[in-house]
């Protein structure tokens, strides 16, 4: 028969599929009959016409599959028969079973953990009930021909033209990040941070007041709204509205009562004075009133209905333009972000509190999934190993009438019975680990609690579904696959060396992974090292920073250096080589030349005391008038002068003052290893100080610091004496580098022992197999060492293969991810990268061979004898 | 009693098997039909009433030869049991005693 008797295929195939298999038969050999027929007598293209009309009018209840009614008796005893059997199965093969429930847990631990923080981060600003029209404006600092610095602040100046000139915007809302430090109520000094915010803050953001009037409470000068903890704090009763507070000898009089900010707010806060007080001081009208005082203040806008971001763009746009004629010392472009953008963020600088970076969760996604999926792998591969063992099971069940979908439902199941099991492990690692990983670093700390919830233990039992139905899928069809009759023969064979393939290459990614987190928390570890022994060019050996919080500067360095363990003393504006810089164009005074100088305000003890190299001129001389600065190596050649000594008594405008070169300090590592050493000085100053630098010399550090305490106490008794190393200090810079080092660490033994896991199942498996002929092997006389290098071999060439991949992948990602704006970056030679791959191999290797070991040692006659 | 009553299309289906003795199955039973009666029964429409008839037990079944231009499968021959001979022996009587009853003058047509 030609083709054209043939009726079309598709639709054969589509009656077949919807047709109740008991009428197929008989109904498909009439169509096809009668299809015959017809093409003889009408030609075959309207034959095929009619035959397509004949299966759609197919489509009727006495025709179609009845399979729910059918099946749905029989279901629950099925199911109890499946986890009957699942429950046997584990029993039976306790190692296989232990080795997928805890590589499973402790993948699923790490997942958990993931679940819960994305949960929490995804949830941040979400109580806002205008939160889909709110935006804030961020400032883009256009400056010097470099990259624009993005900043999340806005001049309150920029919030004050928006709100009077802008109609078609609904609300502006200012918020100066400045209401930090002591409180006083009937003497008593409480300390709180909060913010001063214009009128229209309660009514945009969604912070109910538990009393006062929302609508007025921040409209008059010197009002202040606390929230309810704070009330309880200061005055032990939640109803305090009409209570004086007073700040910095102002009185402020309490005008609402806030219900305490959520968790998952990106504005902290404890109190909010009106921004109205600023208008009333001449230093506040200034302040607010200058379009590039824009480092604290933060402007957010409401849009009415139906107005878009790019709309409030454009006139954001034209008063960046406006303001920028007119000159200003930078220029700034405003850039809108929507709420729901800026938890969790990019990066921007000044942010009113801590914001996650988008990065950090993106990785901590990625690198959860690969952790899951490697372990999920395992189970894979495990199941599809023993599948021969329950390949006669399936026979069996096929045999007695199990059709495809069942079978598979069936080792679906068994799998989800294994990350069920694996769940309740996994949430006791779960608590475990939580503490630890909220100590990860300061971005964790600071803005999730991981606090479980009702929506997030179920978000936990779908994962464990969806894991057991990933894991399981994989080994469910490779059964389904077996023909009963091959199987019940005893002549099964999977596919022989091909599926064999695809566990290697499982295998193979599960050692390249290994492999490569564990190259790169030997990367990151040399990195942090050669950043904490950084050589910075001048001393922070023994060197106590004490915060001055506002003290007198003179009398507390006196008072502190009275102890007589401390041997210097000095007062800085800030402590270097932590991260924080300060900068201003400096200019040659009668010249053209000016440039980016960072800059530290320092008394004249600080020099000698951190031991820093004068190349030229002299310290500075307090007999004379503050306007001395002193300037490095690059300051020199920058600026354009030939040798040290010609910049000494040269005149610069900086900072807003006329400063006089009086020394040259050797270059010294002011920033990071991501910095670069740029042109920098040392300004005197004698008011400005926040840190009073101690070099000690002690034998019992105890004893020190306590008698450095009291001495802080003779001077201050509201606050408490805050000192910390210099080296801590540093250490603490490095957070990053530190965290990273930990995150690898932490996935780079979940991952190794996930794959040693997998890699002892396999290895167990193949000895196990292959008993019968390594025994044969021995009684012809091969001896141990001629079977552990058969037994092992394959898996070196994976272990091989898996470092040629890994080494340059992480190599990359190291360059790319962990240190990619690192100016100071250490060698990375061989032995740093291999000894990652050669810990992983070598290991691997012992698993494999304490297997086969096994496997060789066997007394023969035990395993002959089987038959 | 439900599932006794016999349908105009399943009676014409009951007699086109009778008819056709010992060759009635689907393709047979479709042209009987359509030879008689001039209906153009889809397969679909004609299984639904053998599966009727099958139900309240008045036709049997069972499989027959297979041939090339069905694409070896096997035919399915149906027989009218006693059980649906006395059905249509029921409905004839039911009709013959219905037609005796119309008086005469009334089906003159007028």
């Amino acid at each position: 028969m030609n083709n054209s008797s043939q009726p079309p295929k598709f639709w054969t195939r589509l009656f077949q599929w919807l047709c109740n298999d008991t009428f197929y038969e008989e109904l498909q050999g009439d169509l096809e009959e009668r299809y015959v027929m017809n093409a003889q007598e009408k030609g075959s293209r309207k034959a095929k016409c009619i035959y397509k009309k004949e299966v759609i009018k197919m489509i009727r209840p006495s025709v179609l599959k009845k399979t729910r009614t059918r099946t749905r008796l029989n279901n629950i005893a099925m199911f109890r028969n499946y986890s009957i059997v699942a429950f046997r199965t584990l029993l039976k093969n306790k190692l296989f079973s232990t080795i997928n429930i805890v590589g499973l847990a402790i993948s699923m631990a790490v997942a958990l953990i993931t679940i819960a923080f994305v949960t929490e981060i995804n949830n941040y600003d979400t109580f806002h009930e205008k939160g889909d029209r709110i935006y804030r404006v961020n400032n883009d600092r256009l400056y010097d021909n470099r990259d624009p610095g993005h900043y999340a602040t806005s001049s309150i100046l920029a919030g004050q033209r928006l709100r009077d000139e802008f109609p078609g915007i609904e609300k502006v809302v200012s918020v100066y990040n400045s209401l930090n430090g002591d409180i006083i109520s009937d003497g008593q000094t409480h300390s709180v941070r909060g913010y001063f915010v214009s009128a229209e803050f309660l009514e945009v953001f969604t912070f109910p007041l538990l009393y006062g009037n929302p609508e007025t409470a921040l409209d008059e000068p010197h009002s202040i709204v606390i929230t309810e903890t704070t009330a309880m704090r200061i005055f032990n009763r939640k109803d305090v509205v009409g209570e004086i507070l007073e700040r910095n000898h102002e009185s402020f009089q309490i005008t609402g009562v806030l219900k305490d900010i959520p968790n998952n707010s990106h504005l902290k806060f404890q109190a909010l004075g009106s921004l109205a007080t600023y208008q009333t001081s001449e230093r506040g009208r200034r302040s607010i009133s200058d379009w590039t005082n824009m480092w604290s203040s933060y402007v957010y806008l409401l849009l009415p209905e139906g107005t878009t971001s790019e709309t409030a763009q454009v006139w954001l746009d034209q008063l960046s333009v406006d303001e920028n004629n007119k000159g200003p010392r930078f220029n700034i472009e405003m850039k809108m972000e929507s709420l729901a953008s800026i938890f969790p963020g990019d990066g921007k600088y000044n942010q009113i509190n801590t914001v996650m970076p988008k990065e950090n969760v993106r990785s901590m996604i990625i690198l959860t999934l690969i952790v899951v999926f490697s372990a999920c792998f395992n189970y894979a591969n495990l199941s599809m190993a023993r599948s021969l063992k329950r390949a006669k099971e399936v026979g069996v069940r096929k045999v007695v009438g199990a059709r495809k979908g069942q079978i598979f439902t069936q080792f679906i199941a068994e799998a989800i019975l294994i990350s069920i099991l694996s769940l309740g492990i996994a949430y006791l690692l779960f608590r475990l680990i939580r503490p630890e990983f909220l100590e990860l670093n300061f971005y964790i700390s600071r803005t999730v609690a991981l606090d479980l919830t009702t929506n997030i233990y179920l978000q936990f039992f779908t994962f464990a579904v969806a894991i057991g139905i990933l894991s399981g899928m994989v080994p469910a069809f490779l059964m389904t696959q077996f023909k009963p009759v091959s199987i019940l023969k005893g002549a099964v064979n999977l596919g022989g060396n091909r599926k064999f393939g695809i566990r290697k290459i499982l295998i193979g990614i599960q050692f390249t992974l290994s492999m490569g987190f564990a190259i790169l928390v030997t990367l990151a570890y040399k990195q942090y090292n050669f950043a904490l022994n950084f050589d910075l060019g001048y001393t922070t050996e023994n060197i106590l920073n004490v915060a001055l919080q506002d003290n007198d500067p003179k009398l507390m360095k006196n008072a502190l250096e009275s102890v007589p363990e401390v041997l210097g003393a000095s007062l800085s504006s800030m402590i270097p080589s932590t991260g924080s810089l300060n900068s201003d164009i400096a200019s040659r005074l009668n010249h053209g030349d000016s440039i980016n100088t960072y800059s530290i305000m320092v008394d004249e003890n600080y020099l000698d005391n951190m031991s820093h190299k004068l190349l030229a001129g002299e310290n500075f001389n307090t007999d004379l008038v503050n306007d001395q600065m002193i300037v490095n190596e690059q300051f020199v050649e920058k600026m354009g002068y030939s040798s040290n000594d010609e910049v000494l008594g040269e005149r610069i405008f900086y900072y807003n003052d006329t400063f006089r070169i009086v020394g040259v300090v050797k270059d010294f590592h002011y920033g990071t290893v991501y910095n670069e050493i740029e042109p920098f000085s040392f300004v005197q100053r004698t008011n400005n100080f926040n840190n009073v630098n101690l070099r000690v010399a002690s034998n019992d550090m105890v004893a020190t610091m306590s008698k450095l305490s009291e001495a802080w106490e003779r001077i201050d008794t509201d606050h408490e004496f805050n000192a910390t190393f210099f080296s801590e200090s540093i250490e603490r810079t490095y957070n990053t580098l530190s965290s990273s080092m930990k995150t690898y660490g932490m996935l780079a033994i979940v991952a190794i022992s996930i794959s040693m896991l997998g890699l002892l199942g396999m290895a167990a498996y193949a000895a196990e197999a292959r008993t019968k002929e390594l025994t044969i092997r021995k009684v012809l006389g091969a001896t141990v060492y001629n079977l552990l290098i058969l037994l092992s071999k394959n898996f070196f060439v994976i272990i091989v293969i898996a470092a040629g991949v890994a080494i340059p992948l992480s190599m990359q990602l190291f360059k790319t991810k962990v240190v990619q704006d690192v100016e100071y970056g250490i060698e990375v030679g061989f032995w740093e990268l291999a000894s990652g791959a050669l810990l992983v191999s070598f290991i691997a290797l012992i698993t494999i061979g304490t297997q086969a070991r096994k496997a060789a040692k066997a007394n023969p006659a035990n395993s002959l004898r089987n038959d | 009693m439900k599932g006794t009553y016999l349908g105009e299309f399943q009676e014409i289906v009951l007699l086109t098997i009778l008819v056709l003795d010992e060759n009635a199955y689907g393709i047979t039973i479709q042209d009987e039909i359509a030879k008689r009666t001039g209906r153009e029964v889809s397969r679909g429409a004609l299984h639904t009433a053998l599966t009727r008839l099958n139900e309240k037990g008045f036709i049997s079944s069972e499989y027959g030869g297979a041939t090339a231009e069905r694409g070896g499968r096997r035919k399915r021959y149906y027989q009218v049991t006693n059980l649906g001979k006395n059905a249509l022996q029921e409905a004839k009587s039911v009709r013959d005693d219905l037609w005796n009853s119309v008086p005469k003058v009334t089906l003159q047509r007028s």
